[in-house]
């Protein structure tokens, strides 16, 4: 805003600028909205009333069934399995990728090899690479060696697709970073590993965080891969959602269907509250000459 | 042997040539500048003698050792950065140990060291803090803790004053010449601050696209610049320079000045060597404090001369007046006492004095007498 503005039209813009961030608000949160309360009506309440009513009383039931007697299929167990296997291979993949893209942007940022730029290129190149287009290759991939339908082969595939972002992340923070911090370090007598782990790592705090939210967004949001690379027992909760809202046994059971939605996203949400401070601190505080 | 000994080092990125051959060569103890304008090449030696870059050709020794191939950790040095490089994550404490702690001292050693550089430093009340919360001052005063606290053989500093404030800096200057003369460490610091230069060095060299132009002690820097690019870069206001041609009056030699019509002959010291150049161009080289208000020195003196002329500009700097006059067609700048100076427009009478005066060849620069 200029200073020049008058007061009033000041006043009037702010308003605007309300007005439209308020329905932006209302626009992101009426479907969730409308997940909790449908999620929390009985079936008749859900024939009868209105999308937006709100529910008589307050009824678990729904989500009790989601979590551990719906179906999925042939058998009858809810979502909980599901989310214990997104959780088994979310988790090594996020810690594995974001470590990983932590010591591939550190060497790409700051030792200048012949080719690095060409390799630097290239690793761009791999931020858009569709997941499809690397179904088939991958699938050989794990086949040859030997970890098709394995957790550990959907943490390998992840890691590898999610490289390319977080090297990303690390490499562009840390071409901000004084070259001298490094060079200081280096006459102090550490190795690179020790530089690694003793100066960088320590700042990198900031971007470990949003590392970390995209990477588990990324993976636990993740339909294709989870499908594809494993099966039955080990499927993570995006199939186990879809089974269970495919499923149909008569009756459609939105109240059921919702709370089972509501259960998958829930760890995404929670991420974000819990490490959203962080992320917004970490844009912040990126100063480190001061 | 000495301290650091620097032989015919190279440096080429490509085919650009950084460093042309460097020679320089000091003593344990010495406190060496590298001074020059931007790009001469000056950070870029220092690098190399952190081991930071590698050298294209030639030798460093440091301590008597040839550390070509060695890697930084193990050339004993210490460095102060322009921008301090303290690790933020780590205390004050961590950062001065830090060091020691990668050779692996022990613990009660590395103590013990962090408390003596504290001591010094009078950094005590800060160990704990983290480098965010201190000022530049102190935390400039961190960076040199780090250094100390390895007691190396040779100690590097990057331009570290380049980020104070100018109190703070001056402030600063003193401490480590203070600190110099405690600890009779060998320091090599590079600034392009010529007065940083002047009031540190024991040994100066001055640097320029890549070369070394002269190497010396700060007064033979002074006195007795190589050639008008140390002359006219050392020295705060800069060196006069003055075209004119050489001449002869009976038994002397010297050159004419001319202002505001008025015709003068200045005889130059030393004025034998100019004999081979009688009635040639030449530049010559006077510093603002020799031409100043006429004393009894300009009355008795034989290479000395008295002009009148007229003011044309005036900036006072509290202890002297500086004058700028206009002798040969080029402007010149005075240092007067206060007392003598004259507003602008108004006529002066100024005392030359020749005895600290150079000669240059307008077309090489380089000096002639």
């Amino acid at each position: 805003m200029s200073a020049t503005t008058a007061p009033g039209t000041n006043r009037v813009a702010r308003w605007f600028v309300y007005a439209v961030l308020l329905l932006a608000c209302l626009y992101y949160l009426l479907p969730l909205f409308v997940m909790l309360s449908t999620s929390l009506k009985s079936l008749d309440e859900i024939r009868a009333g209105n999308l937006l009513s709100l529910p008589k009383s307050l009824n678990f039931d729904a989500w009790a069934k989601a979590w551990g007697t719906a179906c999925t299929g042939v058998q009858c167990e809810g979502l909980k399995g599901y989310l214990w296997n997104s959780i088994r291979f979310t988790i090594p993949a996020i810690f594995i990728s974001t470590l990983m893209g932590a010591i591939t942007g550190y060497v790409l940022a700051w030792w200048r090899f012949k080719g690095s730029n060409v390799l630097f290129g290239l690793l761009l190149l791999g931020c858009f690479i569709p997941f499809q287009v690397v179904l088939l290759p991958m699938a050989r991939t794990l086949g040859w060696l030997g970890m098709a339908n394995t957790t550990a082969g959907l943490v390998l595939v992840h890691v590898v697709y999610g490289l390319a972002f977080t090297t990303l992340f690390f490499r562009n923070f840390y071409v901000t970073v004084p070259a001298e911090l490094v060079k200081a370090a280096k006459i102090d007598g550490a190795s690179f590993f020790q530089i690694f782990g003793r100066i960088i790592l320590p700042i990198s705090i900031p971007t470990i965080t949003v590392t970390i939210i995209w990477q588990f967004t990324q993976i636990w949001n993740d339909y294709l891969f989870g499908v594809v690379f494993s099966s039955g027992e080990q499927q993570p909760i995006t199939a186990g959602l879809n089974n269970l809202v495919n499923t149909s046994t008569g009756v459609k059971e939105y109240n059921v269907d919702m709370a089972a939605a509501v259960i998958a996203a829930l760890p995404t949400l929670l991420v974000y509250i819990v490490a959203g401070k962080y992320f917004i601190r970490g844009m912040t505080a990126g100063a480190v000459k001061g | 042997m000495g301290a650091l000994s620097i032989r015919d080092v190279r440096k080429s990125f490509g085919t650009t040539d950084i460093l042309k051959g460097i020679n320089i060569d000091i003593e344990a103890g010495e406190f060496l500048i590298l001074v020059g304008p931007s790009g001469c090449g000056k950070s870029t030696l220092l690098s190399l003698i952190a081991g930071l870059e590698s050298i294209t050709s030639g030798e460093i020794h440091i301590g008597g050792k040839l550390v070509n191939n060695l890697s930084p950790k193990d050339r004993d040095i210490a460095m102060v950065f322009q921008s301090y490089a303290l690790y933020p994550t780590m205390s004050v404490r961590q950062n001065i140990a830090f060091g020691l702690e990668m050779r692996k001292v022990p613990k009660a050693e590395r103590d013990a060291t962090v408390a003596r550089v504290a001591q010094i430093l009078q950094i005590e009340p800060l160990l704990d803090r983290k480098p965010a919360q201190l000022s530049g001052g102190q935390r400039q005063r961190v960076a040199m803790g780090r250094a100390i606290a390895r007691n190396p053989t040779l100690f590097l500093f990057d331009e570290p004053l380049s980020n104070l404030d100018a109190k703070l800096r001056v402030e600063m200057r003193t401490e480590i010449k203070l600190l110099h003369q405690r600890l009779g460490t060998t320091i090599v610091y590079v600034t392009h601050d010529q007065i940083e230069a002047m009031t540190l060095g024991d040994k100066i060299a001055v640097m320029k696209a890549g070369e070394l132009m002269q190497f010396g002690t700060p007064q033979e820097i002074y006195d007795q610049p190589v050639n008008m690019f140390v002359a006219g870069f050392m020295g705060s206001p800069p060196m006069n320079f003055i075209p004119c041609t050489v001449q002869q009056q009976s038994n002397d030699y010297g050159v004419e000045l001319e202002t505001h019509g008025q015709r003068y002959f200045l005889t130059l010291i030393g004025g034998e060597k100019l004999k081979s150049s009688l009635g040639r161009d030449v530049i010559l080289g006077l510093r603002p404090e020799k031409i100043s208000h006429p004393g009894e020195a300009h009355q008795a003196s034989h290479i000395a001369t008295r002009l009148r002329t007229k003011v044309e500009i005036l900036e006072p700097t509290g202890a002297d007046t500086l004058v700028v006059v206009i002798v040969n067609g080029k402007k010149i700048v005075c240092r007067v006492h206060p007392k003598f100076a004259k507003a602008p427009g108004e006529s002066i009478e100024l005392g030359i004095d020749s005895s600290n005066s150079v000669v240059f060849d307008p077309s090489s620069e380089a000096r002639i007498v």
